[in-house]
């Protein structure tokens, strides 16, 4: 009787031991995050793969055989409210604009970017529609809304160090993109900073666009980014499912970048509420392969550069970054060569010239 | 029992030294428990046990308050600040008094405000904001309306409770020597009703901080309510918990002022009496 019990009680130790090496392959719920939310707050972002994703339910798709549970988690608080998530443990894969993205990595968070999430994504300026405003400087000392530690500030900033001004030539008010537009057609600010969701309200006649970096020249270097990371623990305790997120993600920006698919995928993005024609509008002349491609070419690292460099100057950003200790292109390497897409995307170089 | 007494007295302080010796152990008393705290603090931050962006060690909080100050970004976001508690706490304590010395005096007005007073009274100052963004915006007159609410109930409140503990006597007092209403007003209720006033004014002054930092937290630019969101938008949560010691202290200084002006200003009360 002893014997027998101390043999139970030493097997049930055993597998107490190597049950979590077991379960170390596979987790039993991979938490996403994205830092966008629809119109009334819906969880529906739009603009890069990782949406799609989200809208189509791939990575449900490709975990639904390992019976692992997909959770996702939109914030309306944006970057600054997923980088307080990311920092409490609560999140294991997620995409991020530059500038939450710069900062949660300045302030400490352990993460590894795995690829771009959208390259380039126009900023607007807009107005009430009766507005005298017809330029940046006509609206020097009035409400201007900014949705501050996101993206958008940084871009913003951009945009005014461009025209020789800043933040402080302003009343810059911190508003998120729902309160902003809110605002807006209250007229309680004088503009809103913004991405392209702002277009739906110049539809409805309830904005109007001053300012877009839509047509300027170095659109690309004022533009927001979006990068998709998970955090160092799990890429280490679970790389192959980084590999199959990174597979799925890959295989829908390359849909996402054949020109064929262009109305298919304003559609999809309609989901988030923002209509149709303002996806249609905003990408107006703009090829979709160039804004999708994930590549950590020698271009993006120079974006990424750039935004740090640009966040520094206007004090957004404290201390310095390590850009390049930062990338992990293992994974989308793999994706690109298991997928045939080795030469889909052309890396461009530092300057943002083919490279030959 | 009388063993104590004699070694003090053994000492023989003078009366005054003694006195100072009793405050500055109080004093210290006092700083036991925000010293537990800044090395129970320190504990955390040392080990990790929450993750360092989350709470960072009170030295980088030191740091940035450094940094606030040396910047000129703490005055001027402060500057910013106290202005508009003063123009709050101005015309909410006015409002309040007006209101309050009406409803002591007479029982009709009580009648008449009073239940609505109340329930206005009972939705919190929060709860205001949304309606009086939609009357005057969210610029300057929304801090100071929301301010002079939060100071207006306790200071209205007070002064009609002041004037309704007034000795039924001193009216009667005055009636015999025919004072007129606002000669009754000016000589005998509001000396009477002072500690009781002056007790609402504070409160109203610790409200009107309180209703302060609030306000500044949902719609701002400037002050130091606004720096707070700031340091939590750009993940920098030292810079939120140096505001947080800023509003702290301040309020602090706020309520201590006024309660060694009181002291001050009621001094002749004590030898009247």
């Amino acid at each position: 009787m002893i014997s027998l019990t101390r043999r139970l009680f030493l097997a049930g130790l055993a597998l107490a031991v190597v049950a979590p090496s077991f379960a170390a392959d596979l987790p039993k719920v991979i938490r996403l995050g994205s830092p966008l939310v629809g119109t009334g707050n819906r969880p529906v972002g739009a603009g890069n793969s990782f949406a799609n994703a989200q809208i189509k339910g791939l990575l449900e798709q490709e975990f639904q055989k390992d019976g692992i549970k997909i959770e996702w988690n939109n914030f309306r608080g944006a970057g600054p409210a997923l980088n307080e998530a990311v920092a409490n443990g609560l999140l294991d894969v997620f995409w991020e604009g530059d500038l939450p993205a710069i900062i949660g990595k300045s302030g400490g968070l352990k993460t590894k970017l795995l690829l771009a999430n959208g390259r380039s994504s126009n900023l607007y300026l807009a107005v009430p529609p009766d507005s005298p405003v017809k330029s940046l400087d006509d609206l020097k000392g009035k409400k201007v809304a900014v949705f501050k530690g996101t993206a958008v500030q940084l871009a913003a900033g951009k945009v005014y160090a461009k025209h020789g001004l800043s933040e402080r030539d302003f009343k810059s008010i911190n508003m998120d993109t729902a309160t902003g537009n809110a605002a807006l057609t209250t007229k309680d600010v004088d503009a809103v900073w913004s991405s392209s969701n702002i277009l739906s309200l110049e539809d409805r006649g309830v904005a109007r666009v001053v300012y877009s970096t839509r047509k300027d020249p170095q659109a690309q270097s004022l533009n927001m980014q979006g990068y998709v990371f998970t955090t160092e623990e799990f890429e280490k305790k679970y790389p192959e499912v980084v590999q199959r997120i990174v597979n799925v993600l890959v295989k829908e920006a390359a849909w996402a970048s054949d020109d064929k698919n262009r109305n298919a995928l304003f559609q999809l993005w309609a989901k988030s509420g923002t209509p149709f024609s303002a996806f249609k509008r905003d990408a107006e002349g703009i090829s979709q392969k160039e804004v999708q491609s994930p590549l950590l070419d020698e271009y993006f690292v120079a974006l990424v550069r750039n935004s740090v460099t640009e966040a520094q100057k206007l004090k957004l950003l404290r201390g310095n970054l390590d850009v390049q200790g930062w990338f992990e292109p293992k994974y989308l390497n793999n994706a690109l060569k298991s997928q045939g897409l080795d030469n889909y995307w052309k890396p461009l170089d530092a300057k943002g010239n083919a490279k030959l | 029992m009388t063993s104590i007494p004699r070694s003090v007295s053994a000492l023989r302080l003078p009366p005054v030294l003694a006195g100072y010796l009793t405050a500055l152990s109080r004093g210290l008393l006092a700083l036991l428990l925000p010293l537990g705290l800044l090395l129970l603090w320190q504990l955390i931050a040392e080990q990790q046990w929450i993750s360092p962006q989350l709470l960072p060690p009170p030295t980088q909080v030191l740091d940035s308050l450094l940094e606030l100050y040396s910047s000129g970004e703490l005055a001027s976001n402060l500057g910013i600040s106290l202005a508009r508690v003063l123009w709050g706490f101005a015309a909410g304590s006015a409002a309040g008094l007006l209101l309050g010395v009406a409803m002591g005096l007479s029982p009709r007005v009580e009648a008449y405000l009073l239940p609505t007073f109340k329930a206005i009274s009972l939705v919190p100052v929060i709860g205001w904001v949304p309606l009086f963004i939609l009357f005057v915006g969210i610029e300057e007159s929304l801090k100071v309306l929301v301010i002079a609410k939060a100071v207006m109930v306790p200071v209205a409140i007070n002064a009609m409770k002041g004037i309704r503990n007034v000795p039924v006597g001193f009216f009667e007092v005055a009636r015999l020597y025919r004072f007129s209403l606002w000669r009754t007003v000016r000589k005998v209720v509001l000396p009477a009703a002072l500690p009781s006033l002056a007790n609402g004014l504070r409160l109203g002054l610790s409200n009107a901080w309180m209703a302060l930092v609030a306000v500044e937290l949902l719609a701002s630019s400037e002050g130091i309510g606004y720096l707070m969101v700031y340091g939590r938008q750009l993940f920098q949560l030292d810079l939120v918990m140096a505001t947080m010691v800023v509003i702290g202290v301040v309020g602090l200084v706020l309520d201590q002022g006024l309660q060694l002006l009181e002291r001050h200003l009621l001094t002749w009360r004590n030898s009247a009496y």
